[in-house]
Formats: structure tokens, C-alpha cells, sequence
């Protein structure tokens, strides 16, 4: 279990996050919703161990800042891009997590392939990473992050640069990680793909957060809507599934 | 009877003499020189030593007849050198590393003299007295000495002003002048030249100031010396700055171009210079 | 990378490095046995191993001029070539050199300094200014960037006014004290002309100590190719990280730079060399990198004083002549592989 108490992070003088109480459970897929501004990505960070905070903010009972102790996966909106590397290479970085750095075994050169094959770049696994479209750098982040076989991923806006067809691939994998025991946390826009896959939702708003709970209970929740300024219409399609779409004027639905 | 006492004394005499003129040589004047100064290589070929020298730098272009070779003044080799096998290397100061050279030259048994670059007529005439004995030239290098000085003196008693006359010398066009306390500057000096940049000395310690277009104007020097004159800078040139075309120099044309080489070695056409300054004020009250 | 019909194949390989001394062994041994004195091959091996070869000024040659002569370039070349690839992953930018936190700087005004205020032996005073120069410049780099201390944006821009404060101090101090002028622009050329055994045993000691520390962070080094969440993600402390290579790696740099004045350009191309040749960005190169660096400057060395022998081109004026058309290159080939 993951538990924030009191969580605060400033940065020149403002808050960013503000006084934030939760319990994030493991083994579950949480996804933070919210408006820009509201904190998320800082969230992500706090979570990964980056942020400096005042507060507490507990995995399995020890504090996150600086623990490198867990293996956690991190997937940003807009990673560092190094030139020269290719997509193997690239991927490969995730093992030194497990292995090392610097150390490579035969099992870990068939792991990373596995990975390529799951998240279909094996073809193009010599190709430099540079040369890669945003579809498919957003893969290769999402392989890096399998390779490393972590307890916790956090992904930013992990669909944001994707097609349909992708988006849907790479949620698939991350669910299928989820299933082998691995916490997801990400931030998504996409609200109604975030209904699909995640078990939880986090509504934030201005550094605080709104509400979290179940994602069917706070998809119809007032507190979604009141963090988009009341601007969402929640449709209920036959299926059961909810769809979430921006609505030009303040809505009644 | 006479002669036999004749051989006996003459007989012990020379062979005492004989036995005595290697003593007087034990140290046999170096026969290998190499000169890495243009300065020195003139000292040397004008105490007759030029015999002695195997190989001179590059800018050793005073005579001509000094065997001429691709050794560098500024930046010198010191494999290349010792390939020559000399016996004696004269070395400046100023090049590169000189210290280094001068070290690595005597890790390699060959002697050296450093010469460091005189301030004034007193340091040029050690410089040949020393270059004298090192060659086995003394009384040459003395006998060059005092024609030196005489005929400086004479320059000087011709020339000199009574009352001091400004005078402005250019080392480049961004104007970068000499002060009294250089070696040139005290030639100046000798002839009651006044060199304006001498106000100035405080901007640079070592007495080559650079001064302001506004400076100069406002000195009006009555002659300005042309040290860039192997550049360009002539005449024209100079009227055609602004504001310089007032200047006393200019206009009662007393824009002097200096002679490439003299003005910058200490050798013995010193003289050359001071009979040319000598020259340049005559007509001047 | 060889693919081999298992899957994806060894990312490195210890026979390249191997492979790279040797090199360094025949070139090292080609540049003591040139020079205006002839001196025969065997007698040289005959009198490296100790045995009866070479004597008297022979020997001298061969033992106190061409030898540490080429070993101090052996050293230069290798500091200069692993700080560029330190500092070229640190910045995340293929085009950085060594000099780049205000290092050329801040020794050139060190060497100024020490020029403009002695007396008579210059030389024994300018390697230690223009070392003290350049480790305070990169700490000053260091300093000023506060905040965002250690951050690779930020210090870049702090190495740039660092940078230019020196340069333009420099200047000041060329401007009054113009007997300075020629020595000091014969440093910047960069020289190894008289190298000696003092100078090569003190700045053995520093340079090989760095590259040390850095081939053993070296495998590290990859993670801070991305960004600080991403490398702390995968078990690195990138600040920290960061301030140990820039430490080691501008060690490095001042030494080569006091004791041999500016030498440009072997710390970027010979990174890309050896990155272009083994088709690995990896870090894991590092130790080839200083091997081919010392290999690199050994010769551009031997071209400066055979070329135009007995006159010696200024060795910066070798490397410049190679490397600029590698760095054209080398931004050719970045375009190429962004379109």
C-alpha cells in the first residue's frame, strides 16, 4: 500500500501539490485525472522519488524520497531522446535495473527481445532511437519500462502520441503487467480510456485532490465534473461503459 | 760562439712557447655555432666570428652571407638543433619555452648562451664583449665596441637639439607607441626627443602603451616615426586619419618611415639607427 | 551489434579495447624512432629494454626528449578525448568538448597571470596557474548555476559567463602587459615541444587517476543520457552522478591544459570516431576512447615536428586541420538522421 499523509510540495513559493491524503493500493491500476495545472506529473515525480516533499508519502512503510530500493518504472509525457543509440540499446537500459550496470546475461538479452516482440518494434530494434516516430518512441518507453521488470510504473500521458490502433496495444500490455503484480499509476487526458482499463481514479484539481475511488463510482461523481469547471458530459454507453467528452457550455448532464 | 748560445736559449724558449701555446688554447673557441638571434648573429660576423658559425635562424637575415637554415627563433627545436652537432647555441629568452630548450639543450652536453634582450647600449655592448670571449674574439669584439661608441657619440653631438622636440613613434595601426624607458625609446631620449606616449606609461607596464587617435591629436608631435612602415603605413595613409592631417608632424612633413630590421636588433647597425634619427631631425630648429 | 540467431546480440566487447592498446604500442614506438637525428630502430628497442643500445647524446635524444615527449601526448590525447565523451553524455550533446565550463578559459588566464607577474622562469610557475585556473573556472560554473546545481542546461550557460569574465580579464591583462602577448599565444596554440620527465610523472599521476574514476562510472554514465526522472528510475543519482564525472573529467582537462597549453578538437572527434567505427553510443567505450585518444595525439604530434621539419607546427594547428572537417561531418550525419 502506498500512503500519502499531508503530502506538500512547493516550488518557488507556490504550491503544487497541496496537503494531499490518500491510500493507493498495490496490485491495482490508479489513474490521476485533471485538469493542466492540477499536479499530476508532480504527483508522478513525488511518487517516483525525485521530488522533495514535506509531508509523507510511504511504500510498504518506508519513504519514498531517494529510495532506491524499489524498482520503479518511470514513462515520461517527453523523455530525453539520445542520439546514436539504437532502439536494443535503448531498451536494454531497463535491464540494468535488475542486472547492473554494465552487466549483461543471455537471459537478459532474450528478455529484451521478448519485450521488442510484445511491443512489436523487434523489427526495427537497429534503428537509432532518434529516428523513431512519436508512436513508436512512446513503445520503446513503454519496453524500457517492461524490461525492467519493476513493482510500480508510472506512466505520463503514456497514449497521448499514439493512434487508436496503438493506444489500445500498449494499454493492453501494461494491463497484462498489472496482472502479473505490478502497480500502475499513470496520468491520463483520455478519461474514457482511462474508465476502460484503470480500477481506480484520482480526481486532482489545483494540487488538491477532489476525490478517489472506484472508477465507476467517480466517473458520475460531482467532484469530476466540478475539477473540469462543470465543461464534461458523461454518457453511459448500452455496454455500461462511460463515455467522457469536453462539452462546448457548462453542462446540466 | 754566439750561436751556441743563441740555440741554447732560443732552442728552450720555443720549446717552452710550444709547449705553453696549447695551455694558452686549452679551451678551444667553439667552432660550431648556431645562432637562434638575429642580434647576435650580426655581433658575431661583425667581430669576425662568422667563420665559427655553422647555421643561423630564419629571421638572421643581417649579413648575408650567414649560412641561412630552417631553425626557428621563436619556437625552437631541439632535436633539430642538436642534429647539427654544434658546440655552442645562442638562445633568446623570449622564445618559446626558452627555459625548457635551455635545460634540454644542456641535458644534451651542449653549451648555451642565453641572451636576454638589453634595455639599453650598455647591455648591447656586454653582449659582445661576452660574445667576444666566447669566441675568442676579445679584442675584436673591443675594437668593435669603441667604433660603436664613437661613432655614436658623433651622431649624437651632430644631431641633438637644444630644446626637446615631441615626437610620436608607431609600432601599428591601432597605435600602440613606445615609451622613453625602452630600448629605443632611450635612443630617442639621447637626442633630446620627447616621446609623447611617455604620459601614457601607466597603461602598459612595459612600456609599449597603445594610444587614443584623440591622444596622439592632442600631443601634436613635431615628427612621428613609422616602425609600420614594412606594413603600408606611409604618409597618405596617416594625413588620412581624421583629425591627423593638423598634426605638426604632418603638415611640416616630418612623417619618418623607418627601415625594416635596424630599428629592432641591438647588433652593431645600432650605429645605422642612431645616424638615422641623427639624419631625420636636421632640418628641424 | 551482432545479431545472433538468438535474439539480440553482446552490446560490448573487451577485443576492441585490446585491440586499441596495441595500436597505441606501434604508434607510440613509430613516434620515438622519427626526428631530424636518425637514430636506428633496433638501437632504440635494444636500449628501451635496458639492454646496451643507444649512447651519449643518442641516448639523450631518444630518452629525455622523444620519449616523454610522446608519452605526455599519449596522456594528453586520452584526457582530452574521455573528458570530451564525458562531458558530450553530461550535456546530452554530441558537439561539447572539454573546454566547454569555462576549463580553456580559465586556464589561458591562469597561464596569463602567471606570464604577466613573474620575473624570469615563467614556466616553472605556469602549469600550476593554469591548472588552479581551470578547476576554479568549472567550479565557479558550478557555483553560479545555484538552484539547479549540476543541471546540464544551466551549467552550460553558467560555463558560458564564466567563460567570457575570464576571457575578457585575459585580455585586459594582454592589453598592459604586451611582453606577455607571444608567450601567451604560443600556450594557446597548445605545445608538447619540450616535454620532460617531470612534467609527464606529475600529470600521470592526475590524468591517469581521473580516467580511472571515470572508466569506473563509465558504465553509469549511459543513464544520464536521459532524463534525471528516467536515470533515477534505473538506479542512478544523476546530480551526483554528474558531479563526480564533471569532477574527474575537468580534472583531466586542467592537467592536459597547464601542461600542454589548448589543444582543440581531440575532445570531440575522437569520441565519435570510436563511437562511429564500433556503432556503439554506449559509455562502455570509454577506456577505447582514451586509448585512440592517446593514439590520435601521439601522431597529430609526430606530424608537428616532421612535417615542416626542423620548424614545429603548433599541434593545435594539426588537430584543427582534422577535426574540422569531422566535426562538418559529424553535424552531416545528425541532420541526416533526424529527417
Amino acid at each position: 500500500m502506498i500512503k500519502v499523509a499531508d503530502l506538500t510540495v512547493k516550488m518557488g513559493g507556490r504550491s503544487i501539490l497541496n496537503d494531499i491524503n490518500l491510500e493507493i493500493p498495490h496490485g491495482h491500476w490508479t489513474c490521476l485525472v485533471g485538469p493542466n495545472g492540477a499536479g499530476k506529473t508532480t504527483f508522478l515525480k513525488v511518487l517516483l522519488g525525485v521530488r522533495e516533499y514535506s509531508g509523507s508519502l510511504q511504500d510498504n512503510g518506508v519513504e519514498v524520497y531517494r529510495n532506491h530500493k524499489r524498482n520503479v518504472a518511470f514513462v515520461p509525457q517527453s523523455p530525453e531522446i539520445p542520439t546514436g543509440m539504437t532502439v536494443a540499446e535503448y531498451v536494454a537500459l531497463g535491464r540494468s535495473k535488475v542486472d547492473g550496470w554494465g552487466n549483461e546475461t543471455a537471459k537478459s538479452r532474450q528478455f529484451i527481445e521478448e519485450v521488442l516482440i510484445q511491443t512489436q518494434l523487434y523489427g526495427m530494434h537497429q534503428r537509432h532511437v532518434a529516428q523513431l516516430s512519436g508512436g513508436e518512441m512512446q513503445r520503446a518507453l513503454i519496453a524500457r519500462a517492461l524490461a525492467q521488470e519493476p513493482q510500480l510504473i508510472l506512466l505520463d500521458e503514456p497514449t497521448s502520441a499514439l493512434d487508436l490502433h496503438h493506444q489500445i496495444s500498449v494499454l493492453n500490455n501494461i494491463e497484462d503487467l498489472k496482472s502479473r503484480g505490478v502497480t500502475v499509476i499513470s496520468t491520463m487526458h483520455d478519461i474514457t480510456l482511462a474508465a476502460m482499463y484503470a480500477e481506480r481514479i484520482v480526481v486532482m484539481h489545483e494540487g488538491k485532490t477532489l476525490l478517489d475511488g472506484i472508477a465507476s463510482d467517480v466517473i458520475h461523481s460531482a467532484e469530476l465534473r466540478t475539477a473540469f469547471d462543470n465543461r464534461i458530459n458523461v454518457y453511459t454507453l448500452d455496454s455500461g461503459r462511460p463515455v467522457i467528452v469536453a462539452s462546448k457550455d457548462e453542462s446540466k448532464n | 760562439m754566439l750561436k751556441k748560445y743563441v740555440v741554447f736559449i732560443a732552442l728552450p724558449t720555443m720549446a717552452i712557447s710550444a709547449a705553453l701555446t696549447p695551455l694558452a688554447h686549452a679551451t678551444v673557441a667553439p667552432h660550431k655555432i648556431i645562432s637562434l638571434s638575429p642580434s647576435a648573429t650580426e655581433d658575431l660576423f661583425a667581430i669576425g666570428a662568422g667563420t665559427q658559425v655553422i647555421a643561423v635562424d630564419q629571421l638572421s637575415n643581417f649579413p648575408s652571407s650567414a649560412p641561412a637554415s630552417k631553425l626557428d627563433a621563436f619556437s625552437p627545436n631541439v632535436e633539430a638543433i642538436a642534429a647539427y652537432k654544434p658546440d655552442l647555441v645562442i638562445l633568446n629568452s623570449g622564445a618559446t619555452k626558452a627555459e625548457s630548450v635551455r635545460s634540454a639543450l644542456k641535458k644534451l652536453r651542449i653549451k648555451v648562451y642565453f641572451e636576454t634582450a638589453p634595455l639599453d647600449m650598455t647591455g648591447a655592448y656586454k653582449e659582445i664583449t661576452e660574445l667576444g670571449s666566447l669566441t675568442g674574439k676579445g679584442p675584436q669584439a673591443q675594437t668593435l665596441i669603441r667604433s660603436m661608441k664613437s661613432a655614436v657619440k658623433k651622431a649624437i653631438e651632430t644631431g641633438r637639439k637644444k630644446s626637446p622636440i615631441s615626437i610620436y613613434h608607431e609600432l601599428d595601426d591601432t597605435l600602440y607607441s613606445v615609451t622613453s624607458e625602452t630600448f629605443i625609446g632611450r635612443v630617442y631620449r639621447d637626442f633630446n626627443l620627447v616621446n609623447v606616449a611617455d604620459a601614457a606609461a601607466k597603461a602598459d607596464s612595459y612600456g609599449y602603451p597603445q594610444l587614443t587617435p584623440e591622444y596622439v591629436v592632442q600631443s601634436n608631435p613635431s615628427i612621428i616615426y613609422l616602425s609600420d612602415a614594412q606594413y603600408g603605413t606611409n604618409l597618405a595613409s596617416v594625413t588620412a586619419r581624421p583629425g591627423w592631417s593638423s598634426l605638426k608632424a604632418v603638415t611640416s612633413n616630418h612623417v619618418v618611415a623607418l627601415p625594416e630590421d635596424i630599428p629592432s636588433r641591438w647588433g652593431p647597425r645600432l650605429v645605422d639607427f642612431y645616424q638615422f634619427v641623427s639624419k631625420s631631425i636636421a632640418g628641424i630648429n | 551489434m551482432k545479431k545472433t540467431s538468438a535474439g539480440i546480440g553482446q552490446i560490448w566487447n573487451w577485443k576492441i579495447t585490446a585491440s586499441c592498446a596495441l595500436i597505441l604500442l606501434a604508434i607510440g614506438t613509430l613516434a620515438i624512432s622519427l626526428g631530424p637525428i636518425h637514430l636506428g630502430f633496433f638501437d632504440i628497442l635494444k636500449t628501451l629494454i635496458g639492454a646496451h643500445g643507444l649512447e651519449g647524446q643518442d641516448r639523450t635524444v631518444l630518452l629525455d626528449l622523444r620519449l616523454p615527449r610522446a608519452l605526455l601526448a599519449a596522456l594528453v590525447g586520452a584526457a582530452l578525448a574521455t573528458s570530451g565523451a564525458v562531458y558530450q553524455t553530461v550535456f546530452r550533446n554530441p558537439l561539447a568538448d572539454p573546454y566547454l565550463l569555462g576549463a580553456a578559459s580559465g586556464a589561458g588566464l591562469g597561464a596569463t597571470i602567471a606570464i604577466t607577474n613573474s620575473g624570469g622562469n615563467i614556466y616553472g610557475w605556469l602549469p600550476i596557474f593554469s591548472f588552479v585556473g581551470a578547476t576554479l573556472a568549472v567550479m565557479t560554473s558550478f557555483f553560479i548555476s545555484g538552484r539547479f546545481f549540476a543541471e546540464p542546461n544551466t551549467l552550460l550557460l553558467s560555463g558560458i559567463a564564466v567563460g567570457s569574465f575570464a576571457t575578457a580579464v585575459q585580455t585586459y591583462l594582454q592589453q598592459r602587459h604586451s611582453n606577455a602577448l607571444r608567450p601567451v599565444y604560443n600556450w594557446i596554440l597548445g605545445e608538447l615541444t619540450v616535454a620532460n620527465w617531470s612534467i609527464v610523472s606529475w600529470s600521470s599521476i592526475y590524468i591517469l587517476s581521473s580516467i580511472l574514476v571515470l572508466v569506473t562510472v563509465s558504465k553509469k554514465l549511459d543513464g544520464l543520457l536521459l532524463s534525471d526522472e528516467e536515470s533515477f528510475s534505473l538506479g542512478i543519482d544523476p546530480n551526483r552522478l554528474r558531479m563526480i564525472a564533471v569532477a574527474a573529467a575537468t580534472l583531466a582537462t586542467a592537467t592536459a591544459v597547464s601542461a600542454s597549453g589548448l589543444i582543440g578538437f581531440v575532445g570531440i572527434v575522437v569520441p565519435h570516431l570510436v563511437r562511429g567505427v564500433t556503432h556503439r553510443v554506449t559509455n562502455r567505450s570509454l577506456a577505447t576512447i582514451a586509448l585512440v585518444g592517446a593514439s590520435f595525439l601521439v601522431l597529430a604530434d609526430l606530424g608537428a615536428r616532421t612535417i615542416l621539419s626542423p620548424a614545429e607546427l603548433p599541434i593545435g594547428v594539426i588537430t584543427a586541420f582534422v577535426g574540422a572537417p569531422f566535426f562538418l561531418f559529424v553535424l552531416r550525419t545528425r541532420r541526416v538522421s533526424h529527417q
